[in-house]
């Protein structure tokens, strides 16, 4: 059975169909020698004429490719990667009007099911991804029809990757295991959150917070469930020299890809990423900190099921899930901050909307009562009651 | 006119793709892209821009479909004869060719199967007919095809008798060595010659040419038919020395002279420091320009003096004619000169330019037109050799395009492309119904200055901007995954709004569109001639913007018409193929006269 197993994945992972998936477990089941070696025959040659149709020079292994979402080595982001691949313009191009048929077959179906991407938006990835592949991305307007390309994936890994996006959906940050985010390149993975544009606030937020008390700016400031990184990334860069960032994740994954950004940002003096459950590994500090920002998962239970297919199927529900409501998380963090911030500390949380911003600031303000000040409802860019922000007196 | 045209046949056969197509028709000479192709089940069909259906073709075996909901969602295409299918039989292998203009002559020649066992199955390639070659002479829309294919004119056709006629005499000549010229103008003992021989940056290449070399007995005969076409260039060029002499206002700046020259002789001159130096630059600048357009004038004077004399003498002397025609291009070349320093003195001329073309109401139609307006500015741009990006497109449902941007680095590029800010109309052959009515259409041409960042230092008040994000519904947060980071910012006193999209995150898209905005905020400024932001009249801004600017006539008859100067071109094609720059220049010395009239 494992041997069979880490066929599927070595071999072909990501690429078998559904079909021969089925197939192939079913043979499996009755875990006999011929039938599993005609499996593996029936697959390779499935998954070969699959290819051949678009692709010639796409070997049957991927391993480059296999993503296994526990895998404890962050992936490098793929514009990092080292430019060893080549692929004519022609054959480059060949594949590029491809995937553009691919996402124009979309149209808009999957923004009616889901929400999700339109063409547009998808023609728009394509065109990014085609950026993180090559070294050099405007040689392919200026080259010749026959000039050789350097990439940074192979030719043939690029079309399972979209084939991933459009039939998986595969979310795009994934793909190229990066986001922009305001001016970071973060990379994400697997099992880590992608940012949001959204929360990019936050950071804005937090520099109105020091213009106002300048004092904030020595003082330690947290950012819990970091993820990628992003929110500690974001307020260390702004903080200046004197600053310390404890960036905390549940997610053994999230801490190491967050521990990655951190370096590639060259904070890791002042950043420091710690794996552990919201406060725990912050004991010391109790009623230390100057500043505590969090985007924790918000999202009512209920609601995880209808979720565009991008979030849904491939981000980590650890990340998304927020209990009954969407409130366990922040009510459990909303109780820590009390207690842990120092007086005239600042905090930031961003929740999924108006009601969870009432509830937030109505709990604190009647349980907490006169621990706070200053408590603001912020809304987003597009006019979402998003963040809950406050002081500690 | 009967189609002639299956020696120009081509043949794709077997499994070939749009792509291997459209690699196969650029072989062919033909421009990328041409308008586009769609994909039925078994058939190919390709249109332009101005007719619908310039290929079609079958093919032998029907494409393997990949994902049969690829070729479903590209939509009913509009076939003008839809019944024309119904008389295809299945499974054949077709020729495809250009097919005439008029859709009515369609016309399909099925060709047996091949084997498919062969690997190269022969295919019947159309011998030429010789005959009906020599009688191909000149199709309606011959030029319009040839555009587009090229490589189908192979040496058969001779170059157009009239397009040998009217060609200028000028250009025969210029083959012709210039020492000749050179050595007899420094002989030259004629009386003008003194005056002549002003240092003119204009000849002074010519004459310090070596007198040794004789040539003049090989090239040295002047048929009386370029004396006449000399005369008529000195006429012509005559007049533009006098409408540009003109248009400089010589008398204002004659009076502007001695007020400066006053000014420096008082004595309270040199109390002012800074304002004297200013008053001192501006006085060589008058007196620069005062020079320059005095010598434009002797120049022709003296060009005007041999023409004159020669007819008048009944001989022609070679020397003299050389002379006056050497006298003419550089006066030309110097005239261009000017004109264009006249014309490109805004404050962001030089600088690179921002263009935006957003489709009009009319769905499909308008979509295709912008698709077809960006192609044309690409092209434009490449033909000036500028950097030529197009940095954000958003694709219509159907066809063509909702929106582009495309960014022109280089020299003068927004100083030439200012004038394209408008509303361009469309009217032709709707290739997006089947009736093929006439349909007019819109899209709307912006174009800002390209400008350094650090140049940008205008500062806009916070409440003074609306800041909208395109997010896409929901209810966002880690409900949502998308790229999707527009930011869209409208100047609310001016009602001036940009949008940026191209960037990569919600950040560096609002810091690209404010630097956008400001940019288009002080060409307003310029424009209004308003020190400063605040004084922009947003009421103007949106009629300015708004107006429509040029015609586009593709159907009953073909013409490009400029509304604001009244050039016109029957040469549509061109024009789409980024052919502008009389559009553009008309456009320029427009502005000019405009601008000296007030």
């Amino acid at each position: 059975m494992t041997n069979i197993k880490s066929f599927t994945t070595i071999g072909l992972d990501n690429l078998l169909t559904e079909f021969s998936q089925v197939t192939s477990f079913r043979k499996i089941k009755q875990m006999n020698l011929t039938s599993l070696a005609r499996v593996s025959f029936l697959s390779t040659s499935f998954t070969s004429r699959t290819l051949n149709r678009s692709l010639a020079y796409r070997p049957i292994s991927c391993s480059s490719l296999s993503h296994t979402p526990t895998s404890l080595n962050p992936n490098l982001p793929l514009f990092l990667r080292p430019p060893t691949f080549t692929a004519t313009v022609s054959d480059l191009k060949k594949w590029q009007n491809w995937a553009k048929s691919l996402a124009l077959s979309v149209g808009s179906s999957f923004a009616d099911s889901d929400n999700g991407p339109d063409s547009d938006i998808l023609h728009r990835e394509l065109n990014w991804l085609i950026e993180d592949t090559l070294e050099s991305p405007k040689s392919l307007l200026l080259s010749e029809h026959d000039a050789v390309l350097t990439l940074r994936a192979e030719l043939g890994d690029l079309y399972s990757l979209w084939k991933q996006r459009i039939e998986k959906r595969r979310p795009f940050q994934y793909i190229v295991g990066c986001e922009h985010w305001r001016d970071l390149v973060l990379s994400v993975e697997e099992g880590v959150l992608i940012p949001r544009p959204e929360t990019e606030l936050i950071i804005d937020l937090v520099d109105d917070a020091i213009k106002q008390n300048v004092e904030l700016k020595n003082g330690m400031w947290v950012d819990l469930g970091t993820g990628s990184g992003a929110l500690a990334i974001g307020i260390g860069r702004i903080l200046g020299d004197s600053v310390r960032v404890t960036a905390i994740d549940l997610s053994p994954i999230a801490v190491q890809v967050a521990s990655f950004n951190v370096n590639r940002y060259n904070l890791q003096d002042k950043i420091s990423v710690k794996q552990g459950s919201w406060f725990d590994p912050l004991s010391e500090f109790e009623g230390k900190l100057a500043g505590i920002v969090s985007n924790p998962p918000y999202i009512p239970s209920e609601h995880i099921n209808g979720l565009q297919a991008e979030v849904g199927r491939h981000e980590p529900l650890l990340a998304l899930d927020g209990g009954e409501n969407g409130m366990k998380d922040l009510l459990h963090l909303c109780n820590g901050v009390a207690l842990m911030l120092k007086s005239g500390g600042f905090f930031a949380f961003e929740t999924n909307g108006e009601n969870q911003c009432l509830f937030l600031v109505q709990h604190m303000e009647t349980v907490h009562h006169g621990r706070f000040y200053n408590l603001k409802i912020v809304p987003d860019f597009a006019g979402i009651r998003r963040f809950v922000t406050g002081i500690r007196s | 006119m009967k189609p002639t045209a299956w020696e120009d046949a081509a043949i794709v056969k077997g499994r070939k793709t749009l792509f291997l197509l459209r690699q196969y028709l650029k072989s062919k000479g033909a421009s990328e892209p041409m308008g586009w192709a769609r994909f039925a089940s078994t058939w190919i069909w390709i249109w332009n821009w101005w007719e619908p259906a310039v290929l079609e073709l079958e093919l032998v075996q029907p494409v393997p479909v990949p994902n049969p909901k690829i070729w479903d969602l590209v939509g009913p295409v509009p076939v003008p004869n839809p019944k024309i299918w119904d008389l295809v039989p299945a499974g054949y292998l077709f020729q495809f060719r250009p097919v005439p203009t008029k859709s009515d002559q369609f016309q399909f020649r099925p060709v047996p199967v091949p084997d498919p066992k062969t690997r190269d199955p022969p295919v019947p390639i159309p011998v030429p007919d010789p005959e009906k070659k020599t009688n191909f002479v000149s199709p309606p829309d011959y030029r319009l095809q040839s555009q587009y294919f090229p490589a189908m004119r192979t040496g058969s056709m001779s170059p157009s008798p009239i397009a040998h006629r009217s060609m200028p005499s000028s250009l025969c000549r210029a083959e012709k060595p210039s020492v000749t010229a050179t050595f007899l103008y420094s002989r030259s003992v004629f009386p003008l010659s003194t005056s002549l021989s002003l240092p003119s940056p204009c000849h002074s290449k010519v004459l310090f040419a070596t007198p040794d070399a004789d040539v003049s007995s090989e090239t040295g005969v002047w048929a009386m038919q370029d004396f006449y076409t000399l005369r008529k260039e000195v006429e012509a060029t005559s007049s533009r020395v006098e409408e540009i002499r003109a248009s400089a206002g010589l008398e204002q700046l004659a009076e502007e002279l001695t007020k400066l020259e006053n000014a420096t002789g008082s004595d309270s001159f040199w109390d002012d420091r800074t304002s004297a130096q200013q008053t001192l630059v501006a006085l060589t600048d008058i007196k620069d320009k005062i020079n320059l357009l005095s010598d434009f004038q002797s120049q022709i004077d003296d060009a005007e003096t041999i023409v004159n004399l020669t007819e008048e003498m009944d001989s022609t002397d070679t020397a003299l004619l050389e002379e006056a025609a050497t006298i003419v291009k550089e006066l030309n070349k110097a005239l261009d000169k000017f004109e264009l320093s006249q014309l490109l003195s805004g404050p962001y001329d030089k600088e690179g330019a921002i263009i935006n073309i957003t489709a009009g109401a009319g769905g499909t139609d308008a979509q295709d037109w912008a698709d077809m307006l960006l192609r044309m500015y690409v092209r434009w741009g490449e033909r000036q050799r500028y950097k030529t990006r197009v940095v954000e497109k958003s694709m219509g449902e159907e066809a063509g395009i909702k929106s582009a941007t495309i960014e022109v680095e280089g020299r003068y590029a927004f100083g030439y492309l200012s004038g394209e800010k408008g509303t361009h109309r469309i009217v032709r052959q709707s290739p997006f119904n089947a009736k093929g009515l006439r349909q007019t259409s819109f899209s709307g041409v912006e174009v800002m200055p390209l400008l350094p960042e650090d140049s940008l230092n205008v500062e806009i008040p916070e409440e003074d901007l609306q800041i909208g994000f395109s997010r896409a519904g929901g209810s966002g947060g880690q409900n949502v995954n998308k790229v999707e980071t527009a930011v869209r910012i409208t100047h609310i006193p001016t009602g001036v709004t940009v949008r940026c999209t191209e960037e990569r995150s919600q950040l560096a898209n609002k810091i690209k569109a404010l630097s956008r905005l400001k940019a288009k905020l002080l060409v307003i400024a310029v424009e209004q001639r308003a020190t400063e932001i605040k004084q922009i009249r947003g009421d103007a801004v949106k009629a300015d913007w708004g107006q429509q600017i040029r015609n586009y006539v593709f159907h009953p008859y073909k013409l490009v018409k400029d509304v604001r100067t009244g050039f016109e071109t029957t040469d549509i094609v061109s024009v789409m193929d980024g052919e502008l720059d009389p559009f553009i220049k008309s456009y320029l010395r427009y502005k000019y006269a405009e601008s000296m009239n007030n």
